[in-house]
C-alpha cells in the first residue's frame, strides 16, 4: 500500500510540475475584473474582436473579491497587467503608492479629451497623472414605476420632491401604497439605503459640500446631513407610504423589492433604484416590455438651485504593468467600438461620447444615457468612496437603524464615532 | 412483554432523534428543490410551495444544472480541483504522520520547543500569511502553478494534522514499541509496521478533514493560483457564476450539488471502511 501511494504521489507531482504556468505568457495581457456571471460573458464578447484583430490573448479573471485579490497581488509584487478598480478612491491609493502607469505617456490625449467629458477625465487623474479610464457608468438617481398602472389610476410623473410627496399622499388617499423599498442584501444589507441619502444630499447641498461630506470634511451631525436623513425618513418612516410598513424595508431583498410594482393590483407604485435593476425585473418577469410595462423618471430635484444631479457608479480601468500588450488593450477599451459591445450587452451607459446611441439595447437605456449626459452634476456613489468601516459599515447599519426606529441623533452619533476612527488612519 | 415495553420506551428518544435529523436536513432539502426550479419560480415563490403538488413535474427543470455545467466548463474545473486536492491531501498527511510519530516516540534535542512552536502555529490566521508567501512564490516562479498551491495547503494543514495525529499516536501503548525495539526493529520499521496500521482510524479522519478543506477552499486557490480557466478549481468557477449584484443565485443551488457529488459519494462509499478501521483490533487486546 505504501509503495502504491508513493508512486501515485510521484505521478501527480510530475503532472503538476509540467502543468501550465499561467503567469506572463508572451503575447498576452492579464486582466482582473469584478465581473462574474452574465457580466463576465459580456466582457468576453467585448474583447473577442480585440483578440481576433491583434492576436493578443486576454487572460481574464473575474472575482467578486476584487479588492482583496488585487491588493494581495500588488503587494506581493505580481499585479495583473490591467485591472478594473472598484472606485476612484482605490485608484488614488494605488497612484499614491506609485503602482499605476501614467496613461498619458502613450494614449492620444487629444482624442480622449474630445471623446470624454471632463468629469470622467478629472476623476481618472491623480496629481497630473492620468491613471484611470472609465468605460461605462451606472446611473442610480432613478425612480422606477409602472406606466400602465400610473395611466390607469390617472397619476402623472412628478418633477419635484413636493410633487412626489403630493402624489404619494394622493395614492394613500386612494387606499394604495406608493413605495416599494427593500434594503436586505445579506452581509451588505443597507447599501441600497445609502444611495437614497446620497441622492438627497446631492439635491440639497452644493456638490462641493457633498465632496466634503464624503471626505469627512463635515461632521455626520451637521444639520445638512440630518436634513437628508429626515427627508428620507419622510418617505421611509411613513408606515402608509411603504409596502409592508417600515419594518419590511429591513427584510425585503433589494432585488425582490421592485416585484411589488408588477403584481395585479400593484402592491406599490414607485421604486428608487439604479439602472441595473432592469435585469432583476426582467429576470423575475420575463414578459414585461421595457418602456411599456416599466419605466423610470429621474429622482426629482429637492432644492431647485441644485437642479437634477446624477449619482452613479462607473467601471474604471488602470494599468499596473507597462507592456505593449497592455497598452494595446487600454487603447482598445476606451474606443467606442469596444464600449458599444459592452453597453449593448449589459445596458450600462457608455462614458465615451462617440458611442452610437443605437448601440444601447432599448429606449429605456437611451433615456438613462440622456439623463446622465444632461445631469447638472455627476457624483460618485459616496459610500463607495468612504473608508470601508463607514461606507461599507456604519453607514449601512446606520440607515437600517434609522429605518427600524432608532432616533436620528443616536444613528448619526454612531456613524460619526466610527468615522472619527476610520478617517484618522 | 418486556421487549414490547423496551420498544415503547424507546419511542420518545427516536422521535427526538428523527425531529433533530429532519431539522438538520431541511436546508439541504430546500437547496435541492430550489436547484430544480426555474429562475422565475425561484424569484416569485419559496421552494416549500412545490410541496402543495410535489408530483406536478412541470414545475421542475434541469435548466440550472445544464447552465452550470456549460458555464463552469465542468470537465476542466473538476480535473483542476482533483489535481489540487489529491496531492494537497496526501502530502501533508504523509509528512504529518512522520512528524507526529517523531514527536511522540523519538527523542531528539529541541523536541519540546519545536512542538510548542507547532501548537503556536495553529492560531496564525492564514490571511496574514498571503502577501509574504506570494512574494516568495513569485521569486521562485511558483505563483499560479499547482505545486505552489500544494505547498500552500501543506503548510496551512500541517500544524493541525500533526497535532491531531500526535494526540492519537502518543496514546498507543508503549509496551508495543518496547517489544518491537527488543525484536530489533528500526524506527522506520516501527513506523511502517506498527504506527501506520494502528493509527488508520485517525489517519482516515484527518484525511476527511483535509480533503474537504481543500476541496471547498476558495480563497487560497484564488490568491495563489488565480482564476483563469486553465487552472481554476470548481470553487473559483462557481463563485464566478453569480453576477456582481447577486443575480442568478439560483445557479448556485445547482452548483452546490455538482461540487458535492464527489466528496459525498467518496465518503458514503468508504464509510464502511472507515468504521472498520476504527474497530479493527479493538477486542484482541
Amino acid at each position: 500500500m505504501f509503495k502504491k501511494l508513493t508512486f501515485s504521489l510521484l505521478v501527480v507531482l510530475l503532472i503538476g510540475i509540467f502543468a501550465v504556468n499561467t503567469f506572463a505568457a508572451s503575447g498576452s495581457v492579464t486582466v482582473l475584473g469584478v465581473w462574474t456571471g452574465g457580466e463576465a460573458e459580456a466582457f468576453k464578447k467585448m474583447i473577442a474582436p480585440f483578440e481576433a484583430e491583434t492576436g493578443i490573448k486576454v487572460e481574464f479573471t473575474g472575482t467578486r473579491d476584487l479588492p482583496a485579490v488585487l491588493t494581495t497581488q500588488v503587494e506581493s509584487g505580481n499585479p495583473p497587467d490591467v485591472s478594473a478598480l472598484p472606485n476612484p478612491g482605490q485608484m488614488v491609493e494605488f497612484a499614491k503608492a506609485g503602482k499605476l502607469v501614467d496613461l498619458s505617456t502613450f494614449m492620444d490625449m487629444e482624442v480622449l479629451q474630445s471623446d470624454y467629458s471632463p468629469t470622467w477625465l478629472d476623476l481618472g487623474t491623480y496629481k497630473g497623472k492620468f491613471c484611470g479610464v472609465f468605460i461605462s457608468a451606472d446611473l442610480k438617481s432613478l425612480v422606477w414605476y409602472n406606466p400602465k398602472e400610473f395611466a390607469a389610476a390617472g397619476y402623472t410623473v412628478p418633477t419635484t420632491w413636493e410633487e412626489m410627496i403630493a402624489l404619494s399622499d394622493k395614492m394613500v388617499a386612494d387606499g394604495k401604497t406608493p413605495w416599494a423599498i427593500g434594503f436586505e442584501c445579506g452581509a451588505a444589507s443597507g447599501w441600497a439605503g445609502t444611495d437614497w441619502i446620497e441622492d438627497i444630499m446631492l439635491r440639497t447641498v452644493e456638490p462641493e459640500v457633498y465632496d466634503l461630506w464624503v471626505s469627512h470634511g463635515i461632521s455626520w451631525l451637521d444639520e445638512r446631513v440630518q436634513r437628508a436623513f429626515e427627508l428620507f425618513g419622510q418617505i421611509a418612516l411613513n408606515e402608509k407610504y411603504v409596502y409592508g410598513g417600515s419594518n419590511a424595508i429591513l427584510t425585503i431583498n433589494f432585488g425582490d423589492s421592485p416585484d411589488a410594482l408588477f403584481t395585479t393590483p400593484p402592491n406599490a407604485y414607485m421604486h428608487r433604484q439604479a439602472t441595473f435593476i432592469k435585469s432583476f425585473i426582467l429576470d423575475h418577469f420575463p414578459n414585461l416590455v421595457p418602456g411599456e410595462d416599466f419605466d423610470f423618471f429621474p429622482f426629482p430635484p429637492i432644492d431647485p438651485e441644485y437642479g437634477i444631479p446624477a449619482l452613479g457608479a462607473a467601471d474604471l480601468f488602470a494599468m499596473f504593468n507597462d507592456t505593449p500588450e497592455a497598452r494595446a488593450f487600454m487603447e482598445y477599451i476606451v474606443s467606442p467600438e469596444a464600449q458599444e459591445i459592452w453597453v449593448g450587452e449589459l445596458g450600462k451607459l457608455s462614458a465615451n461620447k462617440r458611442v452610437n446611441p443605437a448601440a444601447y439595447p432599448d429606449d429605456l437605456t437611451r433615456k438613462a444615457a440622456k439623463i446622465l449626459s444632461e445631469a447638472s452634476t455627476f457624483r460618485f456613489d459616496g459610500s463607495d468612496l468612504m473608508p470601508s468601516a463607514v461606507g461599507a459599515g456604519s453607514f449601512w447599519t446606520g440607515v437600517l437603524d434609522y429605518v427600524s426606529g432608532v432616533p436620528l441623533k443616536n444613528v448619526l452619533m454612531t456613524i460619526e464615532a466610527s468615522a472619527l476612527d476610520a478617517y484618522r488612519k | 412483554m418486556k421487549k414490547l415495553i423496551s420498544i415503547f420506551s424507546g419511542i420518545p428518544l427516536h422521535l427526538v432523534i428523527i425531529t433533530i435529523a429532519l431539522i438538520w436536513i431541511l436546508p439541504s432539502v430546500g437547496l435541492l428543490i430550489t436547484s430544480f426550479r426555474s429562475s422565475a419560480d425561484v424569484a416569485t415563490s419559496g421552494w416549500w410551495t412545490v410541496l402543495q403538488h410535489p408530483f406536478n413535474f412541470t414545475c421542475y427543470t434541469l435548466e440550472n444544472y445544464r447552465e452550470v455545467i456549460i458555464r463552469i466548463g465542468i470537465g476542466k474545473a473538476f480535473w483542476n480541483t482533483l489535481l489540487i486536492t489529491i496531492p494537497a491531501t496526501i502530502i501533508p498527511i504523509l509528512i504529518a504522520s512522520f512528524a507526529a510519530y517523531a514527536f511522540a516516540w523519538m527523542d531528539f534535542p529541541g523536541r519540546r520547543l519545536l512542538f510548542v512552536i507547532l501548537v503556536g502555529l495553529l492560531v496564525v490566521p492564514l490571511q496574514m500569511t498571503m502577501i509574504p508567501i506570494l512574494r516568495v512564490f513569485n521569486k521562485l516562479g511558483l505563483a499560479g502553478t499547482f505545486p505552489g498551491i500544494w505547498f500552500a495547503h501543506t503548510g496551512y494543514g500541517l500544524p493541525l494534522i500533526i497535532y491531531l495525529l500526535y494526540n492519537f499516536i502518543s496514546g498507543l501503548p508503549s509496551e508495543l514499541f518496547d517489544s518491537c525495539s527488543i525484536d530489533g526493529a528500526t524506527p522506520f520499521q516501527i513506523f511502517k509496521k506498527l504506527v501506520i496500521p494502528l493509527s488508520l482510524p485517525a489517519l482516515a479522519s484527518v484525511t476527511i478533514f483535509q480533503f474537504l478543506w481543500v476541496w471547498n477552499d476558495l480563497l487560497v486557490a484564488l490568491v495563489y493560483l488565480g482564476g483563469t480557466p486553465d487552472v481554476a478549481p470548481l470553487t473559483v468557477r462557481i463563485s464566478a457564476l453569480v453576477g456582481s449584484y447577486g443575480q442568478d443565485w439560483e445557479l448556485l443551488t445547482a452548483a452546490a450539488f455538482v461540487s458535492m457529488i464527489l466528496p459525498l459519494s467518496l465518503f458514503l462509499g468508504l464509510q464502511r471502511y472507515f468504521v472498520k478501521g476504527i474497530l479493527a483490533g479493538s477486542v484482541k487486546g
